[in-house]
């Protein structure tokens, strides 16, 4: 009786390090089951979660009443600059639509850039502070994949994770540990110094809320203050999305490349609408 | 209440775990004050039901968890929640509980199961954080409303298990 007893407990006690070891690996689809709880969940919490966010934001909103008259003058001033700065941005898409023609650039050369921007509604968060997945309303039947960018107006949030028909889990970059077996490094660069600048968002540091850069050479521009943005380098990731700004730079564990310290541009707690960056096809599959 | 009627008040409160508690905690507390509504469930089970009901309640509900979150792993909650709910039952299998003793061992076994859990990710290399920093920043700020939440909960949560067990009092043996 008592060894029967165990016996048991040994065998779940595999049999749950079998499953935390063969679910940690990556993969590609889910199983049935797994979709069905996925999406049926995600159904039910769909309609908690937006109302909640409503009336948190209506609150939210009554506290700031304040300071719409600044925010309207400020949004002013930014639609005067945008409507200045589209006419430049036409006549330079035009001409850079005329050179490319004229440089017999490939039709798939001329997709890469076009990203679609899908916006979807956050339906759940994860609690567990070790993995904050949040649930959003795009699925496969979308065309939705793993491993793509997920953003807010202000920056990059996260990646697509776990895909299922009609809801997908997106872990945010908050995630991101350079020791984890699942880890994926996003190639990052510099606005304005796209060309000369480099290096690899690997991991965040729960303690202090900052990304760390990694790979960056010595002689690199990057400077504190700068916005680091995606580089596209690998095409996995869209290139140019925010990620944030740099806060300091130091020299690296092996004294051979230096790291910097990054701030977030995006905000992670209580999310109600993101976007997911769909590449175009064709250029997607280049890698 | 019929271990039926339990389990849906459960899985309502695991919905609201995810979706209008988060609302409900400002920017700063989230990541910091984590709700575990279902394993206060859970434990209260192994309290007034016995063993065999924690463990079984304990890995479907944290199964739940682990697929419906399913970002890195599957299988530390569920596997923490069955050990803990099973070892809660064990240990007080033959006591009468007191409001004070279903408290404390409450908070006691919320406390080892964010332990399991943290040395189970730790395992996997999945967070490189010390126990001493996860003690401090989330495991103590959601013991609280942990212990909180069960003495709020206590009497009728009593009147459940205890009505469950009265109506089966025939068959119980599962």
């Amino acid at each position: 009786m008592r060894n029967k007893r165990m016996f048991v407990l040994m065998l779940v006690f595999i049999v749950f390090v079998a499953v935390m070891g063969f679910s940690i690996r990556e993969r590609k689809n889910l199983s049935w089951p797994e979709n069905f709880i996925l999406d049926s969940s995600a159904f039910v919490q769909q309609w908690i979660y937006r109302p909640a966010g409503y009336v948190a934001g209506l609150f939210k909103d009554l506290s700031n009443l304040r300071n719409v008259y600044e925010e309207n003058e400020i949004l002013r001033k930014t639609a005067a600059e945008y409507a200045r700065a589209s006419i430049t941005y036409n006549r330079i898409e035009e001409d850079n639509a005329r050179l490319k023609e004229e440089l017999k650039f490939t039709q798939r050369q001329k997709e890469l850039d076009n990203y679609q921007y899908i916006i979807a509604q956050v339906v759940a968060a994860s609690n567990d502070p070790y993995n904050t997945t949040i649930r959003i309303n795009l699925g496969s039947k979308d065309g939705i994949k793993p491993n793509m960018a997920v953003v807010t107006d202000k920056g990059l949030v996260g990646l697509t994770s776990r895909v299922d028909p009609f809801f997908s889990s997106v872990m945010p970059i908050t995630d991101l540990d350079v020791n984890a077996p699942d880890t994926k490094a996003i190639a990052a660069t510099v606005l304005g110094k796209e060309n000369n600048s480099f290096g690899m968002i690997e991991s965040y540091d729960k303690d202090t809320g900052k990304l760390t850069m990694s790979k960056i050479a010595e002689n690199d521009p990057l400077a504190k203050g700068d916005t680091v943005i995606t580089s596209g380098l690998g095409n996995v990731f869209p290139k140019g999305i925010v990620i944030g700004t740099v806060d300091s730079r130091q020299v690296g564990d092996f004294g051979l490349t230096n790291t910097a310290t990054i701030t977030p541009a995006a905000d992670f707690d209580h999310l109600t609408d993101v976007f997911v960056v769909k590449v175009p096809e064709s250029g997607a599959d280049g890698q | 209440m019929s271990i039926q009627r339990i389990i849906g008040v459960m899985l309502l409160f695991f919905l609201s775990e995810g979706t209008l508690f988060y609302w409900l905690l400002p920017d700063s507390l989230v990541g910091r004050v984590v709700p575990h509504f279902t394993l206060a469930f859970v434990l209260f089970a192994s309290l007034y039901r016995g063993r065999h009901t924690a463990l079984v309640l304990g890995l479907a509900f944290g199964l739940l968890q682990d697929v419906v979150f399913y970002g890195r792993i599957i299988g530390v909650h569920s596997f923490a929640m069955g050990l803990v709910g099973y070892l809660t039952g064990l240990l007080m299998e033959r006591k009468r509980s007191t409001l004070f003793m279903a408290l404390t061992m409450i908070g006691i076994s919320t406390l080892v199961y964010d332990t399991v859990v943290h040395y189970i990710y730790r395992v996997f290399r999945l967070t490189d954080l010390s126990y001493r920093w996860a003690l401090l920043h989330h495991i103590l700020p959601s013991l609280f409303l942990q212990v909180l939440f069960a003495l709020v909960l206590y009497v009728p949560a009593r009147r459940w298990f205890a009505g469950s067990i009265k109506k089966k009092s025939e068959d119980q043996e599962e």
